[in-house]
């Protein structure tokens, strides 16, 4: 045992330091393709400029110097990576906030959308994938099939907007728009949060629902489900005890993997047609006003937590099954 | 339960009866304004260049003088309007002696001059609007100088008469000494002042107060039972006031069919449907905002483009009438001028009103293009549209993607040209292209930076013959838009230059135009030039159209309707 | 006569095999007239027709060649797909689709062509009422817009014909979802099978490489790189084609792994075929049937993704895609609903139709994996 400790130990300081790496990486790649961009900040504020009858190359020039974005590249990129080492994320100059409140305050919309939708798509997703496997090629299968591909072939915006339509305008359920004004753990934002989270959870449903069945189809044909029936044990334990628990670990990979990689940008046309200011729209509005600060922030964040969740994946794996090491 | 229920229908009808007895308003309600624009950058409004941002601030912080619907003024923080001395250069400002800070300090002249000296024309802030404030004496731009006269009263002395300078100093709002102080001179403390982000300074200097702004969702303010002018009347009367932002236009007008949120704008083709509901009002009321259909002058548009009669030509073959009736869905008004016929300064005596009847002709047109040189008379007396060699006519028209009216427009145009034998190739780019390849120009094979008016000579990087965009003008203070038509123009995208227009936008702001019989005269001697040149075709004046619940009472319906916000009230 | 076969011969066995060298040439061929479209003025093709042609050739070359020689197989495949009955009505779709895009265009108007007298036209059978404004009189005069046969699908705000869009944008969706997805498989199939085969240093540097990929966030980057650039089709085909290469070669690779040790290889290797041999003709042809089923899945998945660029408006501007109608219409969806239902409805019936199809293939092919 403590052998396996020692490498491990090894294992995930190697991969801490691969991670940092890649971090640092991904904070270049981003700065640059942000900063080398044909937009400016001030761009968007030339209509409005022009609207007044000003003249526009002067306020740019304001705009710019106020920023330091008229400084050399390198120059605000040796800034901005400073700033980082003692743990300043910067200022959002297009929503004047610090970068790191308002992720601070924003993350909870998208969270809660995504994980209520995880957790609902993963229980139908896998129950009816369950029904799907045990019953192959079945008419129950077909319609499951059927149902579960309906969901990620209709576009989430179309979705939404119909939603809202039928179920906000027509039948008056639901407000057309959702409130922030209510409490995160309350009733009334779960209510609210239906609409959208049966958007995304639609989506979702597909990957679930042909994962488990795969996953079940695969063990149901092993040895041990055989000796399992052969000893007589009723249908309903072996699916459920037998077949089930083998299929589950994977899976839980995946929500893992969902939550993960969704959270910044996979809700980001449910929030738009919801109005939910969660983190997708910050970052694809901080795209939009090239807010840089914001931009790489997020992409960082996002790329970490990934990485991260692969590293816990892996740790996990060797737990679950000791046969495994990694060098 | 059913105690219960009886109960609270008791305990309603009291507060009915009560309510109604009152004679006074009460204040109630919380209003939601929709919108699907973009949301503010900043509150603090020194470094807001978007109108967002200065929307957003201007509810808590009043300017010293407003306008009504027919441009009268309506004062605000000053006590009487600005005064300004028979030499056009020395202006006073008195605010009321009733304005307090947050803290409980007066607000006084010497609060707004700070903010103009140590704050606006200061070089460590770089204030957007700085050139609205300065005046060029001998090749030198220098500020105009405050001067504090007493507690209440201030100047501003200019050394050269603009007498549109007014309207400037008008909009004016201050920032608190005492506060600003401690950022002075660092412009990233002053950007991150907690206070300034906040308004947690504005006091009792407008209807409202700040609560809450959750970025991409709301900006909420709430009553301010302080306001200066809810004195005697108790205004303003919504405990709430929130805007609202939305992801995507479609929702926006169907939480406003819901009755989820109080008001919006609606779009033209959608009015008829708002209107045929029960439980909202429509307003339609005249904007300054116009399309127009610019030609592009420089060497890299078609060489037709820089004769008079070939744009006059082609501005004969397009109805504007048209135009409205099936773009705008009738919402707008035939544009002949920059300056709207809301403006006091507006007058269409002998100007040219290309694109409606008489000078709507596509015959003409042809005959114009013929004598012109562009065109050729066949054997049957029809007349061929083409160039200098007689090949056929191909331009190309610009319009930024995604705005669905001017896209729209440029499909219309591309229609009415055909019809005269030219064919009109349309190109929709993103904004940001539009800008930097198309508008910004240089002179080619210079080390110039690429500006918006490099003066002759200068081309955009990518050829274009049209352009639709939109513009709009203060119809209080037309000459703003020098910079779209004069010579030294900033925003001179399409290079006209023409000194009989630089000389009139000249002496527009210059002392004679004091008079104001002058300046009327001269704005319309502006209009008519700028109409017989026609470097752009204005198309239209759009009208808005401002959708409410029926239960919104007080609404004065108009150009500038919002003037009197705070004395709407719920039903 | 012999001498110019001998000759033929000669080079096939210098450069190793018929399809390498039918490669090179179309390579050498596609450098020319690249090289011709950039010098000479003329447009010989646009960017998209060179993907096209680059595309094809490698499926024609890799995939419907080696699925030509092995018709036993595929017969058998074929046999056991046939029993999903949602994958053969996926397919009949398809089929119909690339049918239209072909074809449909010779039979409807053209779908840039505008007419504002016949704007907001409802579908046949279906009649609206529209209202214009008059200034003057500040009344707005109602009247009633009938669907008639000469539009039957009806007419968007500018007057441009449904049907004519909706085929038009048949073809925009079915060029992005095959070139994306093509770009991304090829791309994919080649990181993953060298990865394995080579093994060591190079799958080590290749798979680090394919992690970074993954970790960033796919559609923000697709966001992030098209707003920078500018919105043209031909560059979201690219992007979304060289950043979507990842799961496919993780995929492949571990394919590959189980393939390496396999007899048939290790026979390849002791005859002396060099390496790229082993992976061209030995290794690629065989994770096919995996490639198959990987692209038909990725399809609607970048269909959808243009569809989403162009909701948030950067959709290219100059194609009539159906993501660009769709975003049309759904600004006046409460007032002609019809133009954003009539995309809509395409969008998902064609994702649907891949979905189903790639889920078939899937199940034929192997039942247990785990795509």
């Amino acid at each position: 045992m403590p052998m396996k400790k020692n490498w491990l130990r090894d294992y995930i300081i190697k991969r801490l330091f691969f991670a940092l790496i890649v971090a640092l990486g991904i904070l270049t790649v981003t700065f640059i393709l942000v900063r080398i961009g044909p937009t400016s900040p001030a761009d968007k504020y030339l209509a409005n400029i022009a609207a007044r009858g000003q003249d526009v190359s002067q306020a740019v020039a304001a705009i710019e110097a106020r920023y330091g974005l008229d400084k050399p590249l390198y120059e605000q990129y040796i800034n901005y990576v400073a700033n980082l080492g003692r743990g300043d994320w910067g200022w959002s100059f297009s929503t004047s906030m610090p970068v790191i409140e308002l992720i601070k305050t924003h993350w909870i919309y998208s969270f809660q959308l995504i994980f209520l939708s995880s957790i609902l798509g993963a229980l139908v997703g896998i129950l009816i994938g369950i029904l799907s496997a045990v019953r192959q090629y079945s008419k129950t299968d077909y319609i499951a099939t059927f149902f579960s591909f309906i969901g990620i072939s209709i576009p989430n915006f179309w979705l939404g907007v119909m939603l809202i339509l039928l179920f906000s305008v027509k039948l008056g359920l639901f407000k057309t728009y959702y409130d922030s004004g209510i409490p995160i753990f309350s009733l009334d934002n779960l209510r609210q949060l239906t609409l959208p989270v049966i958007t995304i959870t639609t989506g979702m449903l597909a990957g679930y629902t042909r994962y488990t069945r795969s996953a079940m189809l695969d063990n149901l044909r092993k040895e041990f489900v055989r000796t399992a029936r052969a000893k007589g044990l009723p249908e309903r334990t072996v699916i459920g005890k037998h077949v089930f628990r083998n299929a589950v670990l994977p899976l839980i990979t995946i929500i893992m993997f969902d939550l993960g990689s969704i959270v910044f940008a996979g809700a980001y046309f449910t929030e738009i047609v919801f109005g939910i200011p969660g983190l997708g729209r910050i970052s694809f509005n901080a795209i939009f006003a090239d807010d840089y600060a914001v931009v790489v922030t997020v992409t960082l964040i996002s790329a970490f937590l990934i990485l991260m969740i692969n590293l816990i994946t892996d740790i996990t794996y060797t737990y679950l099954d000791p046969r495994i090491r990694y060098d | 339960m059913i105690k219960l229920k009886i109960f609270i229908f008791l305990l309603m009808a009291l507060v009915l009866l009560t309510s109604s007895c009152r004679v006074a308003r009460e204040a109630g309600g919380d209003y939601i304004s929709g919108t699907s624009a973009g949301d503010a950058e900043t509150l603090n409004w020194i470094l807001a260049a978007d109108a967002a941002s200065f929307s957003y601030s201007g509810h808590t912080l009043d300017s010293l003088v407003t306008y009504d619907n027919e441009w009268r003024i309506q004062l605000r923080l000053a006590a009487r309007d600005v005064e300004v001395s028979g030499d056009g250069l020395v202006y006073s400002v008195t605010i009321r002696d009733d304005l307090k800070w947050s803290d409980g300090s007066k607000v006084t002249a010497e609060d707004y001059v700070y903010t103009l000296k140590n704050l606006m024309f200061s070089d460590w802030l770089n204030y957007p609007y700085q050139s609205d404030w300065q005046e060029e004496i001998a090749d030198e731009i220098v500020f105009v100088t405050p001067e504090v006269v007493s507690e209440v009263t201030f100047t501003l002395t200019r050394r050269t008469v603009d007498p549109e300078f007014i309207y400037t100093v008008r909009g004016l709002t201050p920032y608190p000494k005492y506060i600003a102080t401690k950022y002075e001179g660092d412009a990233e403390a002053f950007t991150q002042a907690p206070e300034f982000n906040n308004l947690s300074y504005t006091g009792n200097l407008g209807p409202y107060r700040f609560v809450e702004w959750l970025r991409n969702d709301k900006f909420v303010v709430a009553r301010n039972p302080e306001y200066y002018l809810g004195k005697n009347t108790g205004a303003p009367y919504f405990e709430k006031y929130t805007i609202k932002i939305f992801g995507t236009p479609a929702i926006v007008h169907a939480a406003l069919e819901a009755g989820d949120i109080t008001a919006t704008n609606i779009d033209p083709d959608k009015v008829g449907k708002f209107k045929g509901m029960e439980q909202i009002n429509i307003h339609t009321v005249p904007s300054s905002g116009y399309m127009l259909l610019a030609y592009n002058l420089r060497d890299n548009g078609w060489e037709g483009l820089k004769h008079k009669e070939v744009r006059q030509a082609l501005s004969t073959a397009i109805d504007k009438e048209l135009m409205i009736e099936q773009v705008l869905y009738g919402f707008g008004e035939p544009a002949f001028s920059f300056i709207p016929n809301t403006s006091p300064w507006y007058a269409d005596k002998g100007i040219a009103k290309y694109g409606v009847a008489p000078l709507l002709d596509k015959e003409k047109a042809k005959e114009l293009l013929l004598e012109a040189g562009y065109a050729t008379r066949k054997t049957d007396g029809s007349i061929e549209v083409g160039d200098k060699e007689g090949k056929p006519l191909k331009l190309t028209l610009i319009t930024n993607a995604g705005n669905d009216v001017r896209e729209s427009v440029g499909y219309l145009i591309q229609q009415e040209l055909a019809v005269i034998g030219i064919e009109v190739e349309l190109k929709f780019v993103p904004w940001a292209t539009e800008l930097g390849k198309y508008l910004r120009n240089k002179v080619p094979g210079s080390d110039q930076e690429a500006a918006f008016n490099n003066g002759a000579g200068a081309v955009s990087e990518e050829p274009w013959d049209l352009l639709v965009i939109g513009f709009g003008t203060n119809p209080l203070a037309p000459s703003g838009t020098d910079v779209f038509y004069t010579t030294k123009g900033g925003l001179n995208f399409w290079g006209f230059f023409n000194p009989r227009v630089d000389d009139l936008f000249k002496r527009v702001k210059s002392a004679e135009a004091l008079d104001e019989e002058v300046r009327k005269e001269l704005y319309a001697e502006l209009s008519r030039l700028i109409a017989e040149e026609q470097p752009v075709n204005f198309l239209a004046f759009q009208l808005a159209n401002a959708g409410f619940q029926k239960s919104v009472q007080g609404i004065e319906p108009g150009i500038n309707m919002g003037y009197n916000y705070h004395l709407w009230y719920f039903e | 006569m012999t001498n110019w076969l001998a000759s033929i011969n000669y080079i096939t066995g210098k450069v190793g095999g018929i399809r390498k060298l039918i490669l090179i040439l179309m390579a050498a061929l596609l450098g020319v007239t690249i090289l011709l479209d950039v010098l000479v003025v003329e447009k010989i093709f646009d960017p998209l027709g060179y993907l096209y042609i680059a595309l094809g050739t490698l499926a024609v070359l890799y995939g419907i060649y080696p699925l030509y020689t092995s018709r036993r197989l595929v017969g058998y495949y074929w046999e056991r797909a046939s029993q999903n009955r949602l994958a053969v009505a996926g397919l009949a779709f398809i089929l119909f689709l690339i049918l239209l895009a072909l074809i449909g265009p010779f039979f409807t108007t053209d779908p840039t062509a505008t007419n504002f007298e016949e704007k907001n036209i409802p579908p046949l059978g279906f009649t609206i009422e529209e209202s214009v404004y008059h200034p003057e009189t500040q009344q707005s005069i109602s009247k009633t817009i009938t669907g008639s046969g000469k539009h039957p699908l009806g007419t968007d705000n500018k007057g441009r014909d449904l049907l004519a869009m909706i085929v038009s944008g048949a073809r925009i969706s079915l060029q992005v979802g095959l070139l994306a997805t093509g770009i991304a498989v090829a791309l994919g199939t080649l990181i993953g099978v060298t990865s394995a085969y080579l093994g060591g240093k190079i799958d080590n540097i290749l798979m680090r490489f394919t992690d970074i990929m993954m970790t960033f966030p796919f559609f923000l980057l697709l966001v992030f790189i098209v707003f920078i650039f500018g919105p043209n089709l031909a560059f979201i085909v690219l992007v979304i084609g060289l950043t979507g290469w990842t799961g496919t070669a993780r995929l492949v690779r571990s394919e590959t792994l189980s393939l390496r040790t396999r007899e048939f290889i290790m026979a390849a290797k002791a005859l002396g075929a060099s390496d790229s041999r082993i992976i061209l003709a030995h290794l690629v042809p065989n994770v096919i049937s995996l490639i198959i089923v990987i692209a038909t899945l990725s399809i609607p998945g970048v269909i959808l993704a243009e569809a989403g660029l162009s909701f948030i408006g950067l959709g290219d501007p100059s194609v009539t895609s159906w993501g660009m109608v769709l975003r049309a219409g759904q600004q006046n969806l409460d007032t002609a609903w019809w133009v954003a239902v009539a995309p809509g409805v395409m969008l998902f019936l064609t994702v649907l139709a891949f979905n189903f199809m790639g889920d078939g293939l899937r199940d034929a092919f192997d039942p247990r994996s785990a795509v």
